[in-house]
This record gives structure tokens, sequence and C-alpha cells, in this order.
């Protein structure tokens, strides 16, 4: 199992009144899987990625990690677990408009004690495996949208995450761009990533192997 | 890591160039500033480093002490020998006397030339205490015969036109052939001695007699006495033992010497014996602190107000990987590049204005002379306090913004933090610049006040030349006759010297109306010939100007006499006796004049007299009629140099000789308009900034405002009250302290300005001006926007 929670609430207190955000959440997602999360707008899905991703906290209940009980951890330690296992793509696809391509893709392992021949060779690889070599010196904004995801995702594996998590990626792109990135996931799926995204689109979870349904907060 | 950091800050700096620009600019003002002061420091600080034993060297100098303590740089001529020969304590001891203005005259080749310049006459250690070495850098130098002398490499050049000269002579004050017998290397910029022209204290007693002789009599400020101890003496039991020299040689005197040793390192910084009040180095470097502050507080500010812009990529960053010391640095490296750029800036600014700095102080600094270790080593400390106190504020604010707030793009602007602190800052910003004009308009009254009150004398249109040597009564009435017929001249004084701006004060010991005992005060001695009271306007308040006479038998003395010796009423001085100087001189009171400022305004009214003696003549004063000025000169000259003749003329008016006494305030006035002017204008270009950015926040805002109704004064009011509040704190803040520290500065005038609150008032509301008209231009124009457009971007 890669991950699970257990009773998870989420509130926030506004005049004196609770307002749940998240409400119950029990899931459990074994590795490999490929899970779509979905709902009408409001419903907490972006809420429950970052609580996933560990970029958002929650005010009760338990979250398993591999092994380790995130719900216990320090701020330090937890950042550190989803820097090592997860690799986050946004809808806004989120690229640093004054880096390259290139550098884009460089960033994160800048952050982690690479060498510079061996960041040089991670990011040939990552260029070379999604065809964008021909690309790697220019600015985001001199890009499709459809190649920006692209470089998102690209930027998201470099660290071979085990847990991709993508929030609406195909949210700003259109359909034919938008096949694209679900095929490349399928992909990925396939070489063993798991993968939990959000969508609008039946059509995109389709390509997954379960669905979650949110509503208000709570999962039917 | 380091390069990737550098690399990034580039872009970013290129990708806000106006932030950047300002950023550095400001930073660039701060650092041209601060290097020009450390320059001006540095130089003050070297002062007579350079000698072989600087810390046994001293300089003997005297309190006087009367009814208050004068401070002299000075010894009484005999102080001298009797220290050498009859005290242990010194290895050698030279006293130097110098004559201000002599004449010299050189032949070259048939070509005769004139100088006028100041001669030391030394006593022969002097050049085996201090390290003025000869050309070839020994200090083989020997005056002991008379009418031998040493001269400077340069004045060598000036006299002769070359330093091969050893075995030429000169003739000083029309009178003594003199040869030279060394050239000395230049002298530095940096040391206490200022003659060129060193001559045999031998020929000294045929130029000043008093001073060359071993008398205990009295001081003359144109001697100092220097002297080398042996080692490891203490100085307090040397003072001990000195006090017997005036209970043995003055025990009758009223004016109480007290003899004093003063380290040489203390030379240049003892105001009370004539050297500069370290105040001001205290005053230059903490301006040169506030101005690199209000830069780094620019920088502050400008970077803190970005974080909300930059909120994004560091939103990335931080779900990417990046520990929030990742952060910090990287913001820390950009900080460090744009200060590194601003220091290279800074530098050619201080290129550009040390010209002007050097004309301030008549300094001859050059941009050479930092080439120092030192200096590379005080460059690197304000580079790297600089970078690092303006960059960690904002990166650690930077580095704690939360990821997933800041991705949704819900991060509001306060939630980037720093709002009270650039309040904090841009009030503390304010604070200074207001201090600095209330500063500047006070200085500035002061001297106003010195300059244009009424002195109790006529300064205007008068004019001083001088009395070379003394010439015989009938000699005198002869000049005095043929310069009374030039069309413009209206009256005519000889005189030692004019009330106001003197270079000859004299003062001496009094006794009053035959009471047994001298006064516990001195008398300053203005001797001048029976036109003096009437030529300089001076106010007589009791009986007449005394008549001409050979000798003095009749004085007028001023009011504050009266008062320092009891009396109410200036009438009832009149009749009564004085004797002057010991008995030297004996007369009757037969008028009184009203007070007039002999000194600046920073010393009190002296208790004077005036008396005609042509033996004292040093000046003659002349009230001209502005009209045809330059002829009158002109005439003047031709009249003077047939009396005169071998002298060379030289002529001051005297109000600028009394705007002279006050050439210290006026540096203080150049440099306080120069240091509020940087504050205000690196203040300004924070503010630009600040507006820049706020006005980039409220363009939808502006909008909205414009669709419901507001125009654009209500918007421009929107943007200036927030300032407008802030600049009043900031001058309820500074007031009270500039009001207190000038208040201190203003204590050291007898006579002197009031401060008021209107003046911090005038500064509060230039500040709101400038203010103003700074950020109208970026308010204006979003106020006069279409609203349609800025609603369109959302
Ligand atoms: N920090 C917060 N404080 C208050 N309300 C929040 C906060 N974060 C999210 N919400 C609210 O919670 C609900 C769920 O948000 P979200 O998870 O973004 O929904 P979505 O399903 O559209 O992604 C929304 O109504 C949102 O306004
Ligand atoms: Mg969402």
């Amino acid at each position: 199992m890669l991950l699970q929670l257990h009773n998870v609430f989420k509130w926030v207190n506004s005049g004196g009144q609770r307002i749940f955000l998240l409400k119950d959440i029990n899931l459990q997602v074994q590795q490999g899987e490929f899970i779509s999360i979905m709902g009408p707008s409001g419903s907490g899905k972006s809420t429950l990625l970052n609580v996933i991703g560990m970029l958002d906290g929650f005010d009760e209940g338990e979250y398993q990690f591999l092994d380790e009980s995130v719900h216990n951890l320090k701020e330090k330690h937890r950042a550190n677990l989803y820097k090592e296992y997860i690799g986050f793509v946004f809808q806004s696809y989120h690229l640093l408009d004054e880096l390259t391509v290139k550098e884009n893709l460089e960033m994160p392992l800048l952050y982690k004690k690479f060498k510079g021949s061996e960041r040089k060779a991670m990011v040939a690889d990552m260029l070379d495996r999604f065809n964008i070599v021909g690309k790697k010196d220019l600015f985001p904004a001199q890009l499709s949208g459809g190649q920006q995801q692209l470089v998102g995702i690209a930027r998201a594996l470099i660290s071979n995450p085990k847990l991709i998590l993508a929030d609406e990626p195909t949210g700003n792109l259109n359909s034919k761009q938008g096949e694209e990135i679900m095929g490349l996931f399928k992909q990925l799926n396939e070489e063993g990533v798991t993968i939990i995204q959000v969508t609008h689109s039946e059509k995109n979870a389709d390509y997954g192997s379960r669905i979650i349904n949110l509503l208000d907060g709570r999962m039917i | 890591m380091f390069r990737n950091y550098i690399r990034i800050a580039w872009r970013n700096l290129l990708k806000r160039k106006v932030f950047t620009a300002i950023n550095i600019l400001g930073l660039a003002i701060g650092f041209g500033s601060s290097i020009l002061i450390y320059l001006f420091l540095s130089y003050h600080l070297s002062f007579d480093q350079f000698h072989n034993n600087p810390d046994r060297i001293y300089r003997m100098v005297t309190e006087e002490h009367r009814d208050l303590i004068d401070y002299e740089a000075s010894v009484p001529p005999a102080f001298s020998k009797a220290f050498r020969e009859n005290y242990e304590y010194a290895e050698k001891v030279a006293k130097v006397v110098v004559q201000y203005g002599s004449i010299i005259d050189t032949e070259t080749n048939g070509d005769i030339r004139k100088f006028k310049e100041d001669v030391a006459f030394i006593e022969e250690d002097f050049f085996k205490i201090f390290n003025f070495p000869l050309l070839d850098g020994s200090n083989n130098i020997s005056l002991s015969e008379p009418n031998t002398a040493v001269i400077t490499e340069e004045f060598a050049e000036k006299m002769f036109g070359s330093t091969l000269v050893v075995g030429k002579t000169f003739v000083l004050e029309n009178d003594k052939a003199i040869k030279i017998t060394g050239v000395l290397q230049n002298l530095p910029s940096t040391t206490f001695l200022k003659e060129q022209i060193f001559v045999s204290f031998v020929n000294l007693e045929d130029f000043f007699e008093f001073a060359a002789s071993e008398s205990w009599g009295g001081i003359t400020s144109n001697l100092q006495c220097y002297s080398l101890l042996k080692p490891n003496q203490n100085v307090e039991s040397i003072e001990d033992a000195l006090l017997a020299l005036p209970k043995e040689h003055r025990p009758d005197s009223k004016n109480k010497h007290v003899y004093k040793l003063q380290p040489l390192s203390d030379m240049h910084f003892n105001p009370l014996y004539g050297g500069i009040d370290p105040v001001l180095l205290w005053v230059f470097g903490i301006i040169g602190a506030f101005l690199l502050a209000i830069a780094c507080i620019n920088f502050i500010n400008i970077s803190t107000a970005q974080a909300f812009y930059r909120s994004k990529e560091i939103g990335v960053r931080k779900v990417l990987g990046s520990f929030k010391a990742h952060l910090f640095w990287q913001f820390l490296s950009e900080t460090f590049v744009i200060s590194l750029f601003a220091v290279m800036l800074g530098i050619l600014f201080a290129a550009l204005f040390l010209p002007s700095l050097n004309n301030l102080f008549e300094l001859e600094l050059s941009i050479q002379s930092l080439l120092t270790i030192e200096f590379f080593g005080f460059l690197l400390l304000v580079l790297a306090s600089v970078a690092f106190l303006s960059g960690s504020y904002p990166g650690i604010l930077m580095s704690r913004i939360v990821p997933v707030l800041a991705l949704k793009g819900k991060l509001s602007h306060s939630d980037t933090g720093g709002n009270t602190t650039r309040k904090v800052l841009v009030v503390a910003q304010f604070a200074i610049s207001i201090a600095l004009i209330a500063a500047t308009l006070i200085i500035s009254r002061q001297i106003e006040y010195a300059t244009n009150s009424d002195l109790g004398f006529d300064k205007e249109s008068i004019v001083m030349v001088e009395v070379p040597v003394d010439l015989e009564p009938i000699q005198y009435e002869a000049l005095k006759d043929r310069l009374q017929r030039i069309p413009n001249v209206e009256n005519i004084t000889f005189c030692l010297s004019s009330p106001g701006g003197s270079e000859n004060n004299w003062g001496t010991s009094i006794k009053y109306n035959n009471r047994p005992e001298n006064e516990e005060f001195s008398i300053q001695a203005k001797i001048g010939d029976e036109h003096f009271i009437e030529t300089f306007d001076l106010t007589l308040v009791a009986g007449r100007n005394f008549f001409k006479s050979d000798s003095i038998t009749e004085v007028v003395v001023n009011e504050k006499f009266g008062e320092k010796v009891g009396v109410t009423s200036p009438d009832e001085l009149l009749g009564k006796t004085i004797e002057v100087n010991g008995a030297s001189i004996k007369a009757t009171i037969v008028g009184v004049v009203g007070d007039f400022h002999d000194v600046s305004f920073a010393e009190e009214i002296q208790p004077a007299f005036i008396a005609g003696n042509p033996n004292w003549y040093g000046e003659i004063g002349l009230k001209i009629n502005r009209v045809n000025t330059k002829e009158t000169l002109e005439k003047i000259e031709q009249h003077w140099s047939e009396a005169f003749s071998g002298y060379i003329f030289d002529y001051r008016f005297l109000d600028e000789r009394v705007a002279d006494e006050y050439e210290a305030e006026q540096r203080y006035l150049s440099l306080s308009k120069v240091f509020s002017a940087l504050a205000i204008l690196i203040g300004c270009l924070g503010l630009y900034g600040l507006i820049l950015f706020f006005v980039g926040l409220r363009t939808k805002e502006i909008g909205i405002r414009k669709v419901l109704g507001s125009n654009v004064a209500n918007i421009l009011a929107l943007f200036t009250m927030d300032f407008f509040k802030l600049i009043l704190i900031a001058g309820i803040l500074a007031t009270p302290i500039a009001w207190y520290l000038m208040e201190q500065w203003l204590q050291g005038y007898a006579y002197r300005t009031e401060i008021h609150w209107w003046i911090f008032a005038l500064a509060i509301v230039s500040i709101m001006v400038i203010t103003l008209i700074t950020i109208s231009y970026q308010t204006l124009k979003v106020a006069v926007t279409s609203p349609v457009k800025s609603l369109r971007t959302e």
C-alpha cells in the first residue's frame, strides 16, 4: 500500500462557525493505481489533493504514507517526505517564467544533492523522453499550452517520484492537447508510476482505474 | 548552486528594470557618499602618523587661568630653553616661530621676483624631533648658523624653477640675505606643519624681538614649542613639575599659567588648541551610515513589496523541493549582485564629486589614495553588511511564504508580510530627511543672524590694507594726507586691527581706578588713531573721543568694561584712570562706546579699550564710497606702494573678513545642504518605487472607484494621505531629536538664534510637497486612465 487516509476531517472557522472542507475521508491507494477525483466546483477536490501531497494539513484523522504516519510528523520531515516521493502537476503549469525549459527541468535537482554531470544527464534524458530537445533553450512564454504542460510533467517526473498528483492537468488545454497529456499519463502509469488526478471530464477519468466522487467535502 | 543563484538573480533583475535601477541608483549614492566620507575621515585620522616616535612627541601648551580659562597652543618664549636645560625629561626640545606674510625676494639671472610667504624660524632640533627628510632622505639639517635656511622642494620650484638651489640666497623682509643649505622633500598634506621656508632661529630677533627673547612675560600664538620625551615618561608628573615655572617666573601675574603637554596625536583633534572638532568627524561618519541606511531601506521596501509578485515563483520552488535556506540564499545573492553594481557606480560617483569635496574643505584628496588594503577591506565590509542588511529581511519574508496559498493565487498583498515593517522604515527615512532639513534651516539662520545682525560697528565699504613696517609719525601723516585726497575715500584710520574679524587680537592685564590689584579679566587693546571710532562708526555713549597725542594719555572703553569693573552707568567711568599691560600704559578714560562684536558670535564680547599709539599700527582702514571702487582701489595701491616700497599690496573688505569668521559654519551649511539633498533624493527614489508598486496593486480598485464616481483628486488623495500620515509621524519623531541636537550646537554660541517650532513645520511641509511631486506622476497616470481599460485586464 502506498498511502491511506483514515477518518480525515479538515475545517476552517469562520464567524464562529466551523466550515468543513473535508469530511470523514477514508481512502486507500495501492502502488500503480491511476485514480481520478471528480466532483463539482468547490467540492474539495484540490483540498484533498493538497492534503495527500502534504502541502496542506488536516484537523482530524490519520494519514499513513508508505511507513510513515504523516499526521505525527514535523513540518520539516513532512516536507522531506513529499520532496522525495511526490511530483506535482498543475492546471496552470507553474513553470518559472525567467528560466528556460532546460533550467526548469533542472531546478528540482538543484535542491537535492546531485552533481552537475548527473543533473545534465537526467535533464537530457527527460528532454529525449518527452521529445522536446529542440525546445530546451526556450522560455515558457515561447511555448504553447500543451508544450508547457509537457514540461510541467517532465519536471514532476525528473526526480523519479512514486506518486504524481495532478490538479486538472488539462484544464487549460484544448481537447487534442488534453488527449496527448492523458496518453502520456496512461503510459507513465503502465511504467509503474502511481497517479492521482483531479478532472472534470468523464473522458479523462476513463483513463484511470478508479474514480472518487466528492460532494461538499464528502466521498460519495 | 551559487552560479545558478547568480544567473537567476541576473534575469530577475533584468525583468524588473525600473526597480533594479532604483535600487542600484539609491545604493550607489549611498556607497558614493560613504567612499567620500571614508576618504575624508582617513585623511584626518592619518595626520602626523609618519614620525619616528609619534607617541613620545608632545606640544607644550598653556592654560591661562584668569576669570575664565584660555587655552593657548603656545608657551612663553623662555619655556623652550628652560625645559631643555633645567629638566631631565626631554631628549629634544625645539621652538618654532612663524612670521606670517613675510616678504621674500629672489634673483635668478637678473630677474627679481617677490613672494609673500609664511616663514618659520626654528630651533635646530626641530628636524630631529619630526620626520621631514631632505631630498636625499637624510635629516642632516643644521640651522645653527645665522642667515641659513632650508626650503621645500615645492617652494624651491616656485622660487627658482629648480630644486638644485643649495647655496643660493634669497632676501627676507627686504633686509637679510639668507642662504639655502638644504631642500626638504615636499611635506605631506597630513601634517600640522604648513610652512615651506625654515630659517635659523638666530635670525628671529631682527623680526620679532619678543618671540626671540627669553621672556616669561606673555604668550604669542606665533610660537610653538615641541618636545621629544625620553622613553617611558609620566606626563602627569612632568606637568606637576612644570607648575614651579610660573611660580618662579611670573609670581605676581593675575594671568596664572599652567603648562601642559599635548600629545602629537591630540593636536589635530583638539579644538581647544586649534584642532578640528572630532564631533565633525563623528557627524560625518553617522551621516554616511544614515545615507546607506536610507538606501538599504529603499531596497528592503521595494523587495518586500515585490515578494507579493514573486510568491508564485517561491511557491513553485518550495513544492519542487526548495528549503527555506535555499530561498534565503537565493535572495541574498540577488541583493549581492545589485550591491556589487551599486558599489561600482558608487566609486564612479565618488570620483566625480571628489573635486567638490576638495573644494569645500580646501583639501587635495585623490581617488588614487584609495588603492590601499584598508580601503578594500572597508569596501568589502560595507558591501557585505549592506547586502546582508537589505537582503536578509525580505529573504526571510519570502522563504516564509506558504506554497499552497501562493499557488492558488490566493495570497493577498498583506499575507506576504512586511507591511508594518515597510511603514516603520518609511517613517525612519522621512524622519532622517526632516531632521536634516531642519538642521540646514537652523544653521543658515544662525549664519544669517551672525552676519546680518548689528555688530556694533560698520563693516560695509571698509577696505583694510596692511602696514607692513612701522613708519615715523610724520610719514603716517603724509600717507594719510595722500590717501585722504583720493576722491571716494571718506574716512581713514590707522590701527592695530579692525573691530570684527581681527587678525591681531591683543589681550592684556588691566588695573582700574588705582585699585591695588590687577583685575581678574584681561582687556582687549584696540589700538587706533583718533579716527578709529568715526571710521568704524562705533557709538559713543558717554564722554568724548580721545584727542590726538604722541603717547597714550586718554582712552575710550566699551560698555562691557564698565560691566566687568562693576560700574552701572557709563558716565561714572569718565575721568577714571586705568593702567594697562603692567604699567606700560597709564591713561584717563574720556569716553565710552557701545559694545561691538570684535570676535565671532561664538564668543562673548570682551572688555576693550581704544587708544592711539603709532608704534603699534598694523593696518589701515579706509571707509570708501562704493562708486568706481576699482579706480579707488588702484589709487590706494599707488599711494601705499610709494610709502611701503618693496612690499606687496593686498586688501580685504571688512565685511568679507567678518564673513570669514564663519567659514566653518558655511561649511556645515554646505554639507547639511548636500546631505539633505542626498537623503531626499534617495528617499524619493524609494518612494517612486513604492508608489509604482502600490499603483500596480490597486489598478483594479481604482477602476472600480472611478466607475462609482471618484474623480482624479479623490484618487490622488487616496494615495497621498497614507504617506502624509507617515510623514507626520516621522516629523513628530524627528522634531525633538533634531531640536535637542541643534540646541546643543547653538549652545556653542554666545549670541545665537532661537529654534522655533515653525522650522520643523516647514521641514515637514517641504517633505510633504516633495512626496506629492514624487508620487503624483504615477498616481495621476492611473487616475486618468479609462476605468474600462483597467477592469478589462481581469
Ligand atoms: N483556506 C481556506 N479557507 C476557507 N475556505 C477554503 C479554504 N480553502 C478552500 N476553501 C473552500 O473550500 C471549498 C473547496 O475548495 P477546493 O478544494 O479548492 O474545491 P475544488 O473542488 O473546486 O478544487 C471551496 O468552497 C473553497 O472556497
Ligand atoms: Mg480545484
